[in-house]
């Protein structure tokens, strides 16, 4: 009885992807040629994959030379290969699989370069939405104000980093200078990430608005975020942050959250 | 194409993201433009530029993505995203690929190869049953390109995809280039392959470039769509539209892609290929 094409096909993803080509051998015609033809097949899949990396991380491609990259993304793809079809969404894990990879080790920011380019991606494809304006809270009363739940454009990531990533990865993007000295103990930066009239872009922020937004992006309440906000600077004009985020365009709709049942 | 002399053949591209602006900015005349669903399946400013190349252009949607052949069956949050795309493009066509990309949750990126049993057909016919009833249309399902067969296949490739069309209704899309990759590969015969599939059931070929690499000491070819279409590709071309007709034809390039003025002069050239074609058979 031959193998049910759910085994086949089984055997034939760990032999592309692990290499263990013993089992699906015997299956393929000519057997002396067997090990020739899947190679094409595994080049195909890593060569594809490595070039969607390549796509989405082009500043890591920059700071590690381009066969460290081939070998890194060779790594990343058998312990971390698709799920999905929509490579676009693909690479998620390659920052976190960066900070525990040995040969890395030697470049402690660049998983954090990494997550960058992971939320510059991710606010490429994020859905479109429409920004809400001020007036629309005018109806929420002044004892609901503490419960008040932004929603907040879903191309919005927030990256804290305690490394100068902006800096590096400004230097590492194409066209970018990479000759340029970059003081690594400058300090960290508190990045909001966003896609904005069709363009992506990102900016530093003081840590308390940091706080603020970062709360209130997780779906904290308004409460909640200027607690955080007031714990990193007790100075925090929680007013005027609050209306910067409608001149900024960042709200795109609210609720109400329930009291908190005793 | 002046009118008065129409060319008797249909003939697109595919359309790929650096060619984009330069469609949208100099609208080239040309018939149709292929794209690839799976670049557009996200939301987000790809999707908006395709909707400008909608105004002025009809779309074929080509999926890479959906896995017909997987033995576990298709995802249904992609078939749905598809189904939200078609709505979306309003597609003059849609089609697949005979092949597997899915297997145990993993996404491969590669059209890989099925064994050509009973068992995989029944497995592909349900897929695509599935597929079309979602979409709400008839797809047109590829020839892969191939680099080895299995052992325990008892069904030639164009009868599997003849069969697949009578339980499914769906049709074929002759991928001419893969033929010729897959026949030369595997030592098949092009013109018995080509003949093979039933003409009524070709809604679409496909012409492109392959390469010739030597592994191991074995000269193979490699479906690269790196080049332009090959000699012997454009002799298979003339034998299947000799054989069945007019049908909307496909230049595709993907790696090296050339300026788009080289892409459109492709599709000129399979324009003139196909009116020669179809005018030598008129004239018997």
């Amino acid at each position: 009885m031959p193998l049910p094409l759910d085994e086949v096909q089984a055997v034939m993803r760990r032999a592309l992807l692990d290499g263990e080509t013993g089992a699906l051998v015997p299956l393929i015609e000519g057997r002396e040629l067997a090990e020739t033809q899947l190679a094409i097949y595994r080049n195909n899949v890593f060569a594809s994959l490595t070039e969607v990396l390549r796509g989405t991380f082009p500043a890591i491609c920059r700071l590690v030379d381009d066969r460290f990259f081939a070998y890194a993304a060779h790594e990343f793809i058998r312990r971390h290969p698709p799920q999905r079809p929509c490579l676009a969404e693909y690479g998620a894990e390659f920052a976190d699989f960066l900070a525990g990879f040995p040969p890395c080790r030697e470049l402690p920011y660049i998983a954090d370069v990494a997550r960058l380019e992971w939320f510059l991606n991710a606010a490429v494809t994020a859905g479109d939405t429409a920004p809400l304006t001020p007036s629309a809270l005018a109806a929420i009363a002044p004892e609901e104000a503490p419960r008040v739940v932004l929603r907040f454009d879903p191309s919005l990531g927030f990256l804290a980093s305690p490394w100068p990533i902006d800096r590096i990865w400004e230097a590492n993007r194409p066209g970018g200078d990479d000759g340029a000295a970059i003081e690594l103990a400058a300090g960290g930066v508190h990045l909001e990430i966003r896609r904005r009239d069709g363009a992506v872009v990102f900016q530093s922020l003081d840590r308390a608005t940091f706080a603020f937004r970062q709360a209130l992006g997780e779906g904290e309440t308004l409460e909640t975020a200027s607690a955080r906000a007031l714990g990193v600077n007790a100075e925090f004009d929680l007013t005027g942050a609050f209306s910067d985020l409608f001149r900024e365009a960042v709200v795109t709709g609210f609720e109400i959250a329930e009291v908190p049942s005793l | 194409m002046t009118i008065g002399s129409p060319s008797p053949v249909s003939v697109g591209i595919g359309l790929r993201a650096p060619h984009i602006d330069e469609v949208i900015d100099s609208c080239p005349a040309i018939a149709w433009l292929e794209v690839h669903a799976e670049n557009y399946i996200s939301c987000g400013p790809a999707l908006r530029r395709l909707e400008r190349i909608r105004e002025n252009y009809a779309i074929s949607l080509h999926g890479v993505g959906l896995s017909l052949g997987t033995a576990e069956g298709l995802d249904s949050e992609h078939l749905r995203r598809l189904h939200a795309l078609v709505d979306l493009c309003a597609p003059m066509l849609v089609s697949e690929h005979l092949s597997w990309s899915m297997s145990g949750g993993v996404y491969l990126n590669d059209l890989l190869p099925l064994p050509y049993t009973e068992e995989a057909l029944a497995i592909v016919a349900r897929n695509i049953d599935i597929a079309q009833e979602a979409l709400g249309r008839q797809i047109l399902i590829e020839n892969p390109s191939r680099y080895l067969s299995f052992r325990h296949s008892s069904i030639a490739e164009p009868e599997f995809l003849a069969a697949l069309a009578r339980r499914t209704g769906c049709g074929s899309l002759c991928d001419v280039n893969n033929v010729y990759v897959t026949c030369t590969n595997l030592g098949l015969d092009t013109a018995h392959y080509l003949d093979a599939i039933p003409a009524e059931t070709i809604g679409e070929i496909h012409l492109a470039g392959h390469s010739r690499v030597l592994r191991d000491g074995v000269a193979m070819l490699i479906d690269d769509h790196a080049s332009r279409v090959a000699p012997p590709v454009w002799e298979l071309y003339r034998r299947v539209l000799a054989r069945i007709g007019a049908v909307p034809t496909l230049v595709e390039w993907d790696k090296a892609l050339p300026p788009l003025a080289v892409l459109l002069g492709e599709a000129r050239a399979a324009a003139l290929t196909a009116e020669q074609t179809i005018h030598a058979v008129a004239a018997g």
